[in-house]
Formats: structure tokens, C-alpha cells, sequence
């Protein structure tokens, strides 16, 4: 099954619509806005951007908009589905809740920032934080043992010969 | 000749066993003769499993249809390139490939060392014998490729039984890519094996001082290169293959590959540490543990099942050997390190936070955070079905909203590593060396933001993309400008020279810059533009500055597919500029139907347009073109990387003249070699 373009459907609908509502002149207005290009053009990247937070359901585990498998047998209905819904007008959360009742939760491309599934999105970033704690407390142990080391000195060895001797690792080490 | 193949991996199998004990003994013993005995038997397992996939190809190649594993992967009328694709596109002949590809690593590291590090070097041959006895008991007694077709009767007399011809191989693995990507890859992930086994064998056999850092390096740099070319040529793969557009989906086959990529570029930054300064000795070893078991975990996600991938296998049992594997891993790594953790104590201590270790540090840091993430997404909706019972999917924008950040940042400590002296940088220093970098990254911002370049992060990634490239210029200006005025050369002459002298630090720049430009290519995606349309002979669809005339439709068909061809004019400012023909393709044998799209790259912009097939309800064609901005920098970028890997593995020019010295002792020879102070030599060599 192929993937029809959305403009082309919403167009068939901008067609009926307008005839229903051309003996109502004060609506004439508001009908000649809600079908000019701009507001198509919004209508198209609203529906865009929600299929993009929607996967197709046929296990390719691409977005919804991206999904170009040649046969999927669910995109072209669900792209069909979300556009007339964005047609509409209902509202973002809505359309998802939606999507969700009619193919399950894994019809969303994220994880809902809300129950179990919010520790997906904390993960990520308490997980570094921990890690650079960690860190921090090693390298405050490295300077804390490295204070004492330097303050005392190694016996024997003079200053001048221990700045000779980081110079010649210095240049060593930059060649 | 199925029997022939099957018996060498048997005997493979038997060697590996014969390597490992003997191994052991020779250790335990210390009878040298026993462990040059089980250097050998691990250096004849290649020749085995040579020969067994030798005859596996020799079997595809000659429509032997009785095996099995060739029935269900070839037919007759498949090309010959893919007929030899063929040996890896199926669970067991991959696993084949897999032990044919680590054997010949532990072939040419026991090889070349045969003369080296004594003491080192059989504790190697036992670790690396140990992972083959892994792989060869799949190939034997869980997926062996060399099963043939046949029934066995009441008396229990088997007879063969061969199809007239097979089913074919995968239309998506019909790709010259296809051909080359599995074995990268697979040359990444075995060859995590090698810097493993000697990381392992030093603590185990507690192997004084950086010598085995020094030995894998190259080792950990050749793998990490593979590994970089197979997910970029699985990438570009996804992108002319798979007809979406798109070249990297999170899907949790490719996560799965890019997870020992990052562990692997935090060892090849932190091993710096441990040459340099005698730091972070820990932390490489388990950075090095860690990357061979996600090389391990990214096998059993790829062909367990656990997770939903189109690019996995078949679901099947395998699984669990892999995660018993993985337990014996984790045990014996755990086990090392316990018993030997005073071995891996730091020589210095860090002595400002304002240097190039701490720039280390933060690097590996970030680099973990990603993998970290990458690991957490991918793990999830198993992780969540466990608690909850319920499945959930987290997708490409999931990643993309935690990895992103993570990757600019990494890309900002790209360009401010290399700026910062080690031990301590002055503040004078900080200012002179940032300065103009980080003005010429704004202004670039700046310019970009009014030509319309206006995405957030896309933006972010050019600024710290133009920011790099010039801390990387700036680098070798300075060190060529010194050259130059003393030789009395010019500027391009000297920066020549001055790569030459240090292959590692300025091939390590030019790695930064391939990396560079992949984000930049990356950086483009959110200005991608697409539109999709039923088309009849004469239609135009039209995209940034392109318009696309549909001028043909016809069927072109060989042994292998019958295909539906668009035949396409493109126009550019009313100018025609190229003739494009996607396809929609019927694979005869799988009666699987595919695209394959044409592809037109320019360098700021690639027009790519897709035969959807035709529309079920109008019958007539569709048509899908995109137009992928910068999407070319991505894969130059992987071609500088490439090139960047192979200057830093070559031997640095005043190592070359010394060596020469050395084995031509004239006059001049011994003053070169005077000239140069035996540690650097030393160590440069061992480089």
C-alpha cells in the first residue's frame, strides 16, 4: 500500500467545504483563510511535526513521517488518519491520546514524561551527574595526596634541578 | 565438500581448546615449550576456519542448494558479489565470518609478537583462545552453516535432499555496500578482542609498567577505524537502501554498533593519560573490559530477539549464550581486578583543573554520558515492560533530545583539549589561544544566522564546527610557522614535515576535523525538505531550486528482479541538469518488493528521489523527492577520519631516521641516534 500526500487529501476536503459554506456570506471570509496556502502550509507542518512523535506500527521503528516501507499496511491509514484529525482542528494532545487508545503506547516515539516512564528521561541526565561527582571527588583525592608530596619535597632533590627536570618532561612530552 | 568444511571447524574448535589449555599449563609450568606449543595451535585455528569458509563459498558459488544455510540465502541467477555477501547475510554463516575475522587477529598478534614480551604474550594467547572457544562452539554445536538438506528414512539412513534453487538473499542486503559494511563492522567488533586480551593479560599476569598500552594501541586504533567505516557505510546504506531519506534511525541494531565506538574513542583519548603521566590506569583497563562487552552485548541484542530491530536476526536461542558469555566476562574482568588492583595505581596526580588531563577527563566523561544514554534508550522498553508490563518505544526523538546536547558539548572539548598544556594551562595562554578561534566561530554563527541558517542546535554545531577547525589550523600553523623559519622551508613544506614528525598528535587533529565535518553534514538535517506526488508522464514536482519532470515509465527485469523505472528529468533555473532513474523492484525469488533510489549528491545538497510504487487507489506512480542538505559532508567526514586513523598509525619521521641509525651503525647513523634521547625512542617505538 503507498503513502498518499496529505496536501492532496486535504485539498479534495478544502473542495467539499467550500461548497457547503458558499450561500453563507459572513463565513466566506473565514472559509477563503482557512483553505489560502498559508494556512495550509501551517496545517502541513502541524501534521509533520505530530507524525513525528508518532511511530508507524508496522515494527520498522521509524517516525510515522519517515516510514517508506513499500507495502506497510499501516502508515498510509495512520498519516491518513492524524491528517484529517489536524484537519479538525483537535487539539495536539488530544490527536495523541488518541493514537495511543487505537494502536497502544508504543505508537508514541518517546516515553511519556510522566509514571515509571519519566526515570527514561531522568536517567540520562542524573546518571552523568553522579558520574561527574565521582569525578570530582577523585580528582580532589588526586590534589589532596599530591599537596602534601610537593610540600615536602623529594630529599635530595633541589628546586632548580626538579625545574630542569619538568622542562626536559615538558619538551618531551610536546614533541 | 560441506564435510570438509564442517571438519575444519571442528579441528578449528579443537585447536582453540588445545591453545587455551596448553596456554595454561605452559603459564602455570612455565615450560616454554608448552606455551610456543599453544602459540601455534592458536595460529592454526585461522587456517581452519579459512578452509571452512573457503568451502562455504565454494558452496555458494557453485549452487550447491543440498546446505541449508546456501538454500536459504542464494539463489542461481544472484550475482556473483553478493553470492559471496552471501556467507554473512544468515545467523550462521555471520558467526562463521565473525570467528574467521577474530582468528585472523589473534593469527597476526601472536604472529608478530612471536619474539616479544615473553612474558605478556601467553597470558594473550590464552585469553584470545578462551573468546575463539566461544565463538567456534556456536559455529559447531548451536548455528553451524554447514547443515544439509535431507530426511533420514525408517532404517536411519540419511539421504540429501537439494532444491531446485534457492530463495535468494535479502533484496535489502542486495547493495554493493552491503558487501563491504558487515565486514567493517565485524573488523571493529572482533578486533575490541586484541586490546581486551591485553588489558586482561596485564592485569592478570601483572605485566609491569605501559607496555601493553603501548602495543594496543594500534591494535584499539585499527579496530576503532573499522568500526567508524562500518557505521558510516551502514549509515550511508540505511540512506540509498532503505528509501526514507534518512541515514541513522536509533534504531537498536545501529545503537548497537555505535556503543563500543564510544567506549573505544574514550580509551583511544584517556590511554593519553596513562603514557604521559602514569594516570588513569583504572580506568583504562575497565574502559577497555567495557568496550569488548558491549562488542558482546551489541551481539546478543543484534540476534537474540530481546529487542525489535528490522536490522536483527532471526529471533532464536542464541541469546543466551551470548549473556552467559557476558557473565563470564564480567566474572573473570571483576576477578583480575580485584585480585590486582594495586598494580593499576597512578604515578602523578592531576595538577590543575585548567589542563589537558582534566580536558581528558571531561572528554571521557561526556563520551560515558553518551554511551550511557545511547545504552539506556536502547535498554528501556525492555527495562519498562519488566516493571510495568507495559511496552512502550522510545524512537529517534527520544535520542535526539538527549544525545544532542551531549554531542555538542563533546565537540566543544574537541577544540579546547588541544589548546591546553599539560599539567596546568596559564590563564595568558587561555586567552591567546582561544581568542581568535572562538571569534572566528561567532562570526561564522553570525553569517549563517542571516543567510537563514537558523536552527538552534544546528547552529550551535557550526559555531563549535568553524571553532574546532580553526583550533585544529591554528595548531599546525604554530608548529609549522617554528619549522619553517628555522629550516628556512615554506609554510606548506613545514606543515608536512611537522605531521610527519608526529604522526599520532596531528593524524589525531585531522581525526578531529573528520569528525568535524560529520557533524556539520548532521547539523544540516533539519533542513531537509520532501515532497511526495502521484505523477503521470509530463508532471513536474518541484523542490528548492530543482523541478523534476516525469518524462518515462517503463519495466526493466534480469534473472534476479523485474523493476518499475521512472525516468526522470531534473531542471535547475530552467536548465536541465541530470537524468535521474529510481526503480521499484520485484525480487524474484524472496518475491519481496524494494526501491532503489537515485541519488543525485552535489556537495552542499543532495536531490534524492524514491519510486514509492503506484498508488492503490489512482494506479499511477509515486514519486517521493527529498532534498538532504550537506548530507555529503557526512561521508567526507568519514573518509577524513579514515585518512587521519592511517597518518596516526604510521611511525613518526625522526623514528624512522633513529631506527635506520640503529640498524645502519655509520657515523652518521650513531649521531642521529645520539640526537635523540633513548626514552623518546623508546617509546615512540613501541608506539
Amino acid at each position: 500500500m503507498i503513502r498518499s500526500h496529505p496536501q492532496s487529501n486535504r485539498q479534495l476536503r478544502a473542495g467539499d467545504a467550500c461548497s457547503a459554506r458558499l450561500l453563507l456570506v459572513p463565513l466566506l471570509f473565514a472559509a477563503f483563510l482557512s483553505f489560502s496556502p498559508s494556512a495550509l502550509a501551517q496545517q502541513t507542518a502541524r501534521a509533520k511535526e505530530l507524525g513525528g512523535k508518532l511511530l508507524c506500527v508496522c515494527g520498522c521503528s521509524q517516525i510515522l513521517t519517515a516510514c517508506n516501507h513499500v507495502g506497510c499496511p499501516y502508515s498510509h491509514a495512520m498519516l491518513k488518519e492524524l491528517d484529517e484529525r489536524v484537519a479538525r482542528g483537535e487539539s495536539d494532545s488530544l490527536i495523541l491520546q488518541s493514537f495511543v487508545q487505537e494502536y497502544g503506547p508504543t505508537v508514541l516515539a518517546e516515553p511519556p514524561a510522566r509514571g515509571f516512564d519519566w526515570i527514561a528521561w531522568i536517567m540520562p541526565i542524573i546518571a552523568p551527574l553522579i558520574a561527574l561527582f565521582v569525578v570530582w571527588q577523585v580528582v580532589r583525592r588526586w590534589r589532596a595526596r599530591a599537596i602534601p608530596a610537593v610540600a615536602g619535597g623529594a630529599p635530595g632533590v633541589s628546586p632548580e634541578l626538579l625545574s630542569r627536570a619538568r622542562n626536559a618532561i615538558d619538551k618531551d612530552l610536546d614533541a | 565438500m560441506d564435510v570438509l568444511g564442517a571438519f575444519a571447524l571442528l579441528l578449528a574448535f579443537l585447536a582453540a581448546v588445545y591453545a587455551f589449555v596448553a596456554g595454561i599449563a605452559g603459564i602455570v609450568t612455565k615450560r616454554p615449550l608448552l606455551t610456543r606449543s599453544a602459540r601455534n595451535a592458536g595460529m592454526a585455528v585461522f587456517f581452519l576456519v579459512l578452509v571452512a569458509v573457503g568451502t562455504l563459498e565454494f558452496l555458494f558459488f557453485t549452487d550447491n542448494f543440498s546446505l541449508a544455510y546456501v538454500a536459504e540465502h542464494s539463489n542461481r541467477a544472484l550475482p556473483g558479489f553478493y553470492k559471496f555477501a552471501a556467507l554473512w547475510s544468515g545467523q550462521e554463516g555471520s558467526l562463521l565470518w565473525w570467528s574467521f575475522l577474530l582468528s585472523t587477529y589473534v593469527f597476526f598478534v601472536l604472529f608478530l609478537n612471536r619474539k616479544k614480551h615473553p612474558e605478556l604474550m601467553p597470558w594473550v594467547g590464552v585469553i584470545t583462545a578462551g573468546v575463539q572457544i566461544f565463538f567456534l562452539t556456536l559455529n559447531n554445536f548451536v548455528s553451524n552453516p554447514f547443515h544439509i538438506l535431507g530426511s533420514m528414512n525408517a532404517a536411519g539412513v540419511m539421504h540429501v535432499a537439494a532444491v531446485a534453487d534457492g530463495r535468494g538473499l535479502n533484496p535489502l542486503l542486495q547493495y554493493y555496500e552491503m558487501v563491504i559494511h558487515p565486514p567493517m563492522l565485524y573488523l571493529g567488533y572482533t578486533g575490541f578482542t586484541i586490546p581486551f586480551a591485553f588489558a586482561l593479560a596485564a592485569l592478570l599476569g601483572r605485566y609491569p609498567g605501559e607496555k601493553w598500552i603501548h602495543i594496543t594501541r594500534r591494535w584499539t586504533m585499527i579496530a576503532w577505524c573499522f568500526q567508524s567505516v562500518g557505521i558510516l557505510l551502514g549509515a550511508h546504506w540505511a540512506y540509498a537502501v532503505l528509501g526514507w531519506g534518512g541515514y541513522w534511525a536509533w534504531d537498536p541494531v545501529e545503537n548497537a554498533s555505535l556503543l563500543p565506538w564510544i567506549t573505544g574513542t574514550a580509551f583511544l583519548h584517556s590511554v593519553m593519560m596513562q603514557e604521559k603521566r602514569g594516570m588513569m590506569k583504572v580506568w583504562n583497563v575497565w574502559l577497555v573490559f567495557v568496550t569488548f562487552m558491549l562488542c558482546i552485548l551489541g551481539t546478543f541484542l543484534t540476534r537474540s530477539g530481546v529487542i525489535s530491530s528490522v536490522h536483527a536476526f532471526a529471533q532464536s536461542s542464541i541469546g543466551n549464550w551470548f549473556l552467559v558469555f557476558l557473565g563470564i566476562i564480567l566474572a573473570v574482568c571483576i576477578f583480575a581486578y580485584s585480585k590486582n588492583r594495586d598494580y593499576l595505581r597512578s604515578d602523578n596526580q592531576l595538577d590543575s583543573l585548567v589542563s589537558r588531563e582534566s580536558s581528558f577527563l571531561f572528554n571521557n566523561l561526556v563520551l560515558l554520558a553518551a554511551c550511557f544514554a545511547v545504552l539506556w534508550g536502547t535498554l528501556f522498553p525492555v527495562i519498562s515492560e519488566w516493571f510495568t508490563g507495559n511496552k512502550i518505544s522510545v524512537g529517534p526523538p527520544f535520542f535526539n533530545k538527549v544525545n544532542v546536547p551531549i554531542a555538542l558539548f563533546l565537540l566543544l572539548l574537541t577544540g579546547v583539549g588541544p589548546l591546553l598544556a599539560w599539567r596546568k594551562t596559564s590563564t595568558d595562554a587561555l586567552r591567546r589561544n582561544f581568542a581568535l578561534p572562538l571569534a572566528g566561530g561567532i562570526l561564522a554563527g553570525i553569517v549563517a544566522a542571516v543567510f537563514g541558517f537558523r536552527d538552534f542546535y544546528s547552529l550551535i554545531c557550526l559555531i563549535l564546527g568553524v571553532f574546532v577547525t580553526l583550533t585544529i589550523g591554528s595548531e599546525f600553523y604554530r608548529g609549522a610557522r617554528v619549522i619553517a623559519s628555522r629550516d628556512g622551508t615554506n609554510l606548506l613544506t613545514a606543515v608536512g614535515e611537522l605531521t610527519m614528525r608526529n604522526t599520532r598528535r596531528y593524524g589525531g587533529y585531522i581525526i578531529h576535523f573528520g569528525m568535524v565535518l560529520v557533524f556539520i553534514g548532521i547539523a544540516g538535517q533539519p533542513f531537509k525538505q520532501d515532497i511526495q506526488k502521484e505523477m503521470s508522464i509530463g508532471d513536474r514536482i518541484n523542490i528548492g531550486p530543482y523541478s523534476i519532470l516525469c518524462q518515462n515509465f517503463d519495466q526493466v527485469s534480469n534473472g534476479n528482479y523485474q523493476a518499475d523505472r521512472a525516468t526522470l528529468e531534473v531542471f535547475e533555473d530552467g536548465k536541465s541538469v541530470m537524468m535521474l532513474y529510481p526503480e521499484h523492484r520485484l525480487y524474484l525469488a524472496s518475491q519481496v518488493t524494494e526501491t532503489m533510489v537515485a541519488i543525485e549528491s552535489a556537495p552542499l545538497r543532495d536531490l534524492y528521489v524514491v519510486f514509492a510504487g503506484k498508488s492503490p487507489e489512482t494506479g499511477r506512480p509515486v514519486i517521493h523527492a527529498y532534498l538532504n542538505p550537506l548530507v555529503k559532508f557526512i561521508w567526507f567526514g568519514g573518509i577524513v577520519v579514515v585518512l587521519g586513523t592511517a597518518l596516526a598509525l604510521m611511525p613518526n619521521k625522526r623514528l624512522a631516521l633513529a631506527l635506520r641509525a640503529v640498524e645502519q651503525p655509520t657515523w652518521q647513523g650513531q649521531e642521529v641516534a645520539r640526537a635523540i634521547s633513548p626514552v623518546s625512542t623508546k617509546a615512540s617505538r613501541d608506539d
